[in-house]
C-alpha cells in the first residue's frame, strides 16, 4: 500500500511528460523527442565553425532516429530558437513543441528544453532575455528594436515608398 | 598512394564524425521566388506573404527565424548562407531584402523533407512586387 501511495505521489510530482501548448495550426502536431543539438549547415555540408557558429547560424536537432529538424521558432513572439539551443551545441537534450507537417516544408517550434527527464522543460525565451538585457524592457520588442526601426523607416511598413499605410 | 590515403584518414579523424558524414557539395540550382519568414509563410499564420506581411517578415528575420525563398509552386528553400555572409540568424543581408522577389544561384541540399539553400549570388532582385495589402490589410495587428 505504501509503495502504491509513493508511486502516486511520485507520478504527481514528476514533471509533465508533455508540456507543449497547441496553437491550432493546420497540420500541427505536439511533439517531444530527444536529439543532438547541431549546426544545420555543418551537418549538411561539413562546414563546421566552433561553437555551432556562436549564435550566427541556424541550429537544429538530430533525433535518435537520425532525422534532422531545424528549430525555427521559440516561445518568444517573432523570434527563433537558435539562442535557446546554442548552450547545448553537440549535446543531447529533450525538447517539446510543435511540429507543423506542411508537405512543402516541415517546421519545428521548440517550446521547452530539458537535459534529463527528471527536470521540468525550461521555456525557450532566451531571445527575449538577451534583447531586454541589451535594449531595456519593452512591451513589444519587435516594434522597439533598433534594427527593425532602421529597416522599416526608409520605405514604410509595406516596404515601398510609393505605397502608403493607412491609405 | 599510401601517403594520400593516410592523409585522408587523418583529415577525417581530425574533422570528426559530423564532417566525415556530411555531404560536401549540393546540387547547383537557380531559384526564383519571394523572400519570406518560414514560420509565418509555412504555417499560414498571419498571412505570410507580400506587402501585407512585410513588416512582420522583418520582425521575424530580425528575431532570428529562418528565412526561405518561396517559389511560384509554393516550394520553400530555407536560406542558410547568402553570398559572402556566413550568417543565417538575423542576417543583415536577408533582413534588407525581406518580401523581395529574387532570383538566386546556389547550392541545394535536401534532407528530411526540407530544401536548404546556400546562396552564392543574388542574380536578380525585383524588389517587393507581391502587393497583398489591398486584400489583406497589414497582418498582424492592422498597423
Amino acid at each position: 500500500m505504501r509503495k502504491l501511495a509513493l508511486a502516486v505521489v511520485l507520478a504527481l510530482a514528476a514533471p509533465s511528460a508533455h508540456a507543449a501548448e497547441p496553437w491550432g495550426l493546420k497540420d500541427e502536431k505536439l511533439v517531444s523527442f530527444k536529439g543532438k543539438v547541431v549546426d544545420v549547415l555543418c551537418t549538411l555540408k561539413g562546414d563546421c565553425p566552433a561553437d555551432c557558429g556562436a549564435g550566427k547560424r541556424q541550429l537544429g536537432l538530430v533525433s535518435t532516429e537520425g532525422k534532422l529538424f531545424t528549430a525555427s521558432k521559440s516561445n518568444t513572439l517573432f523570434a527563433g530558437a537558435a539562442r535557446d539551443l546554442l548552450p547545448w551545441c553537440g549535446k543531447t537534450i529533450e525538447i517539446d513543441g510543435l511540429l507543423i507537417e506542411n508537405p512543402a516544408m516541415p517546421i519545428l517550434m521548440v517550446q521547452g528544453i530539458r537535459e534529463t527527464p527528471d527536470k521540468e522543460f525550461a521555456p525557450t525565451d532566451q531571445f527575449e532575455k538577451d534583447w531586454t538585457a541589451a535594449n531595456g524592457k519593452a512591451d513589444e520588442w519587435w516594434r522597439a528594436d533598433p534594427t527593425v526601426k532602421a529597416t522599416l523607416a526608409p520605405n514604410g511598413i509595406l516596404g515601398r515608398k510609393d505605397l502608403k499605410w493607412p491609405k | 598512394m599510401r601517403k594520400s590515403m593516410f592523409a585522408a584518414v587523418a583529415l577525417a579523424a581530425l574533422l570528426g564524425p559530423a564532417a566525415a558524414q556530411a555531404q560536401t557539395a549540393g546540387k547547383r540550382v537557380q531559384v526564383t521566388g519571394e523572400i519570406v519568414d518560414t514560420w509565418c509563410a509555412v504555417t499560414g499564420i498571419m498571412f505570410g506573404l507580400g506587402t501585407a506581411h512585410h513588416q512582420c517578415a522583418v520582425w521575424c528575420a530580425v528575431g532570428g527565424i529562418p528565412v526561405a525563398i518561396r517559389d511560384k509552386d509554393g516550394q520553400f528553400y530555407m536560406v542558410l548562407k547568402i553570398e559572402d555572409e556566413d550568417i543565417s540568424v538575423a542576417s543583415p543581408k536577408i533582413v534588407k531584402i525581406q518580401s523581395h522577389e529574387v532570383t538566386v544561384d546556389g547550392e541545394l541540399f535536401e534532407r528530411d523533407g526540407v530544401k536548404y539553400l546556400l546562396v552564392d549570388k543574388v542574380a536578380d532582385d525585383k524588389g517587393i512586387v507581391n502587393l497583398t495589402h489591398d486584400e489583406h490589410g497589414v497582418v498582424p495587428f492592422g498597423e
